[in-house]
């Protein structure tokens, strides 16, 4: 029984839960030819090299979405790393501007978003009682506002070393280094949820913290190590970022956090924690950057794009709770 | 009976269609202007125009709006437009560099990249469309500023961002102006304040401005945006300092007039940027011009216009010296924009 509440250690990926969230995975496959066989319609324009060719501004958000994965799985929410984002973004272009080697640029923004996911990280783990959604709120404020002030009056700063900054959107053949890097850390990211001790542990703490700390996991030494990982991740995307637009401003990465929940939440990872894995996020994500190149192809504004998107959000939560009340209909 | 009907129907059409004149400018061309936000009033009006003036040429226009003034969501507009093979794009700028190598790829692609009201830097352009030459525009503004401060006295500058590349190309040119001629050397610029191209905020800059100074005589505002706050604020507190700038007629009406917040203000026409716009991309993707300093076209009913360098080392044609509104003509030109 204790499989099915879902509330044990030991039983996480068991038989009832696995086979709900695999099927969910094989819903977001099939909407995924869905939506290209859609978009193909659509958009005359729409093929493999126009997607890959569209596709890097949209994939810097993936990013977020690994380490986002495993916060959410621990039951938790991290709301500042769109402003983290913002703020390496900010700072990286601020010493690419300087004329610095690009190594140290790329440095620049992986040690400000360590840093910042490290202050989170800290917080959460030396006041174990505050709520991460809080916490993160405070420090989304305190990180947008840095880079508000470090951006000054103008509140935007454009690149003017753009020579490293291009070699980072380059590409292999069709495909863009971007597309690598992620494809790397995802298989990194999703093997060690689902199948290292420190993945397992992570679902211990997210289905029940209390019994993971009395079973001997590290569980805040955990939690800090996940938030500075993905404050680490963000310094990535505002990287990435950087190279697709050649500056900051103070609107850069705003929303991302949402976006990355999404994407999250709509693979099927719960955000009450312990269910869900990384497989179905990643397919998910690329079901959102599909639809953004497909829909923009025609020209379909921005702000009606986003709607779709929150519809198809809406269907997707609720679409496991339908299926459920199917199954126990039909079991009757 | 029917088929017989419409057969002969169909043989009537093409007769009238091989009769009809084909020597329309624009026939054929797919043609993208790309503008620097949604809900822009101002740029609605060069948008209007281009594709009026575009399609009574035979082309098919497409007017894009990106998600929000910035050259990050230009960028995402661009990638859409390079995928879906157009002719030539036309764009005005969120900023002068950041668009450079989605501009440049764009070139690569074949499609020909014009720019207007705000060009980005020569390398990613092959031409822009200068809705009044920098000088010619500083000029005007200097020579208001002198007269409205009678010659001496505190003035401030009333920007949009400080990144936004022709409000800084005219304060540059004013700033040099300032200093070249001696007539003006009894005004003092005290500020450049940045109200961001909003209501709120540029309000809140006139506000700190006044404050700050309160022998301020003149704010310049070269931004619609701005002007339109600042006239408001002034008018609405009864304030001795006087705006003047760039800005739209409709918008300005109430507050312009010799006993009013702001004398008189320029403007070019913007219906005109639009339809000039639209000749020189037909033109570029006709092969009639390169887009080279010396190359000349006819513009319609505008007349013959030349390409010359721009001050920035790229190339533009320029649609001449900005208008002035003032009491007596503001009502007139209000009704048009």
């Amino acid at each position: 029984m204790a499989g099915k509440s879902g509330r044990s250690i030991n039983n996480v990926p068991e038989a009832p839960l696995k086979k709900m969230i695999l099927s969910w995975e094989g819903i977001l496959v099939i909407l995924l030819v869905l939506v290209n066989i859609f978009c193909a319609f659509y958009s005359e324009f729409y093929n493999l090299s126009s997607l890959l060719r569209q596709m890097p501004i949209y994939l810097a958000e993936v990013f977020l979405l690994l380490p986002m994965a495993y916060i959410l799985v621990l039951g938790e929410i991290d709301i500042s790393v769109g402003s983290i984002v913002c703020l390496t973004a900010t700072m990286s272009c601020i010493v690419c501007n300087t004329g610095a080697p690009f190594i140290v640029v790329i440095l620049t923004a992986l040690v400000v978003g360590a840093v910042c996911g490290a202050v989170n990280g800290f917080i959460l783990t030396r006041f174990t009682e505050l709520p991460p959604m809080i916490v993160t709120l405070a420090t989304q404020i305190i990180f947008r506002g840095i880079a508000e002030v470090v951006l000054g009056d103008g509140g935007s700063i454009s690149a003017t070393n753009t020579e490293g900054l291009i070699l980072l959107t380059g590409k292999v053949g069709q495909i863009p280094y971007i597309l690598f890097l992620l494809v790397i850390l995802a298989v990194i990211f999703a093997v060690v949820l689902g199948k290292s001790t420190f993945g397992r542990r992570v679902y211990a703490i997210g289905t029940n913290r209390l019994t993971a700390h009395y079973s001997g996991v590290h569980v805040q030494k955990l939690r800090f190590i996940i938030y500075t990982v993905m404050g680490v991740c963000s310094g990535i995307c505002g990287l990435f970022l950087l190279s697709s637009s050649f500056g900051a401003n103070t609107t850069t990465g705003k929303g991302f956090e949402m976006d990355a929940i999404a994407m999250a939440v709509f693979g099927g990872i719960s955000s009450t924690g312990g269910k869900g894995n990384l497989a179905g996020g990643i397919i998910s994500a690329l079901i959102i950057v599909c639809l953004r190149v497909g829909l923009g192809q025609r020209n379909v504004h921005a702000q009606v794009i986003l709607l779709i998107l929150g519809i198809l959000l809406i269907c997707a939560v609720a679409l496991p709770n339908l299926i459920g009340q199917a199954r126990r209909a039909v079991k009757r | 009976m029917n088929k017989k009907l419409v057969s002969a129907m169909l043989c009537g059409a093409m007769v009238l269609g091989s009769v009809m004149p084909a020597a329309a400018a624009g026939e054929g061309q797919k043609l993208a202007m790309v503008v620097k936000s949604a809900g822009n009033a101002f740029m609605e009006l060069a948008a209007g125009a281009f594709k009026e003036t575009a399609e009574a040429e035979g082309a098919t226009v497409e007017i894009v709006y990106p998600e929000a003034p910035t050259a990050d969501a230009q960028i995402k507009v661009l990638d859409n437009l390079i995928s879906q093979d157009f002719d030539a794009i036309a764009i005005s700028a969120n900023d002068v560099n950041a668009l450079q190598a989605k501009l440049q790829e764009a070139m690569d692609a074949g499609i020909k990249v014009s720019s207007f009201d705000s060009a980005p830097n020569p390398d990613s352009r092959q031409i822009f469309v200068n809705q009044a030459g920098t000088v010619e525009v500083a000029q005007a503004l200097m020579d208001a500023v002198l007269d409205i401060t009678g010659g001496e006295g505190q003035w401030a500058i009333l920007s949009a961002t400080s990144q936004a590349a022709n409000q800084n190309a005219w304060i540059d040119a004013m700033k040099t102006i300032m200093e070249e001629d001696d007539k003006y050397s009894k005004l003092e610029l005290v500020e450049v304040a940045y109200g961001d191209d909003l209501p709120d905020k540029s309000t809140e800059q006139t506000a700190a401005l006044l404050q700050n100074y309160p022998d301020l005589k003149v704010i310049c505002a070269p931004t619609t945006v701005g002007i339109g706050a600042a006239a408001k604020y002034l008018q609405d507190n009864g304030a001795a300092c006087k705006i003047t700038g760039l800005g739209l007629p409709s918008e300005m009406k109430e507050y312009t007039g010799d006993d009013k917040a702001c004398p008189y203000f320029y403007l070019w026409n913007m219906e005109g940027l639009g339809t000039l716009t639209a000749y020189t991309t037909m033109a570029m993707v006709a092969g009639d011009i390169t887009g080279a300093a010396g190359d000349t076209y006819t513009a319609g009913d505008l007349g013959d216009y030349e390409v010359v360098e721009a001050a920035d080392g790229g190339t533009e044609v320029i649609l001449g010296a900005p208008m002035e509104f003032n009491g007596e003509n503001i009502e007139e030109w209000a009704e048009i924009f």
